[in-house]
């Protein structure tokens, strides 16, 4: 597992996204905000909390295919399924990977982005609270989608249409700043449900 | 494929066929009759709550195409029987009809309404995302060119969406009493009046003949194509 973690996380940094390009990404984002809607400080915040979600789920589902269908294109997803023991672990240490290359920016970031759009420390507390319990759920269920739809070849529109509506109790109860309990709540549900769809997805595919 | 797909079950399509065609007709002929001059109009709302009884059957009978979809997928799992993979296919595009029919027909009747076309209501926005779950079911099954690969995955996915749909319906519901002044909750009228329910009734048999009638037409073609698809695979 650590070894194939290793292997995974080599890959993300050293290739095409490293660290700065994932959080720039958050950043510029968010940037678009005042351009758009101005710089009133009360709207502001309001359309901050909305927007983090969208940063947040759109760096998720658009590097969806990085989890399994680099690998399995170029066979390696056989070699690494023979190598580990169950295929449980292997789907496991792709959720670390993805978590770690792609959400754990975002947070890095966020204290600093709480004081371009002047959200107080104490909210942006609670904002971390609900996007990092949130973000967990949110990989979780990109993972199945990606292993259920390693068939159909590189069609991110048809992932985002069987993603979005699955994020959406996401996005409804992570805008509400006391409601991380429902968001671990989610994320736990979606993992259980998310273990069965990819092994049982994997299964499929790698015969 | 452990049970075969026999000439016979289109043989008893081909025979029930014209008689549920017939049954529809009647039964609409019935329906509109009692609906749109029978009954009387609505006290508030007047003429354009007639649109109810084309609207209510088909949100009715869009969600009950979803556990249709859903059941026949488990069923799927369990058998491996391609029939259950079929019938899911075909309610499927039916469902999805159903569901675009009464989001259009309730966009229709909100507009003298409540004066606008659209409303976040929690009902109305479940139903958007119950379309995109049908939509998201059905692209997936025409993006995989291997069907076999296609059925199995595409089973997969009815169930998880058939797990999420409480989900959904209880998340939007408490973002729905978050946001929204419960001005529309008038529209959910608990008492019906006889004189509306006979055209109901009538209305949603005959819309049930039809989802039969369309459900059978589909069935004959999906197992024609998979007849088809077997035929290649073995030449």
């Amino acid at each position: 597992m650590f070894a194939l973690l290793k292997r995974d996380l080599y890959l993300a940094l050293y290739s095409s996204s490293s660290f700065f390009y994932t959080s720039s990404f958050f950043v510029l984002i968010l940037i678009i905000l005042p351009f758009l809607f101005g710089t009133n400080d009360v709207q502001l915040q309001i359309l901050f909390k909305g927007i983090i979600w969208i940063g947040l789920s759109l760096s998720i589902l658009l590097t969806m295919e990085r989890i399994f269908n680099a690998d399995y294109e170029d066979g390696n997803l056989d070699i690494i399924l023979q190598q580990n023991p169950s295929i449980e672990i292997v789907i496991i240490s792709k959720y670390i990977t993805h978590w770690i290359v792609y959400c754990l920016p975002l947070f890095i970031v966020l204290p600093m982005l709480s004081f371009l759009f002047y959200v107080s420390l104490d909210n942006i507390f609670l904002i971390f609270l609900n996007l990092f319990f949130g973000s967990f759920g949110m990989v979780f269920i990109v993972t199945f989608v990606s292993a259920l739809t390693l068939g159909a070849k590189r069609t991110i529109f048809l992932k985002a249409i069987i993603v979005i509506p699955l994020f959406i109790p996401f996005l409804i109860f992570g805008t509400n700043l006391e409601s991380w309990p429902i968001l671990l709540a989610l994320s736990m549900m979606s993992f259980v449900l998310s273990m069965y769809v990819s092994a049982y997805g994997l299964r499929l595919y790698v015969e | 494929m452990n049970l075969r797909l026999t000439n016979k079950q289109i043989n008893i399509i081909e025979k029930a066929n014209p008689f549920l065609i017939v049954s529809t007709i009647v039964a609409f002929t019935f329906g509109l009759y009692f609906s749109l001059l029978q009954s009387p109009p609505d006290y508030i709302q007047g003429d354009s709550m007639r649109i109810m009884y084309i609207h209510v059957p088909s949100a009715w009978f869009a969600l009950m195409a979803y556990t249709i979809l859903a059941g026949s997928s488990v069923l799927w799992f369990i058998t491996r029987n391609p029939i259950f993979s079929i019938i899911a296919r075909s309610i499927a595009q039916i469902g999805m009809i159903f569901t675009l029919i009464s989001l259009v027909t309730g966009s229709i009747w909100g507009k003298p309404t409540w004066g606008v076309w659209w409303v976040w209501d929690a009902r109305l926005t479940s139903m958007l995302l119950l379309f995109f779950l049908y939509l998201a079911y059905i692209f997936l099954w025409q993006s995989i060119t291997n069907k076999d690969l296609a059925s199995k995955i595409s089973a997969a996915l009815a169930i998880v969406g058939f797990v999420n749909i409480p989900i959904i319906k209880f998340s939007v519901d408490w973002w729905n009493t978050l946001h929204q002044p419960a001005t529309i909750s008038k529209l959910s009228s608990p008492s019906i009046d006889i004189s509306m329910m006979v055209p109901l009734f009538i209305m949603t048999l005959a819309t049930f003949l039809f989802l039969v009638t369309v459900f059978f037409i589909r069935l004959r073609i999906e197992i024609l194509d998979n007849k088809i698809l077997r035929i290649r695979e073995v030449k």
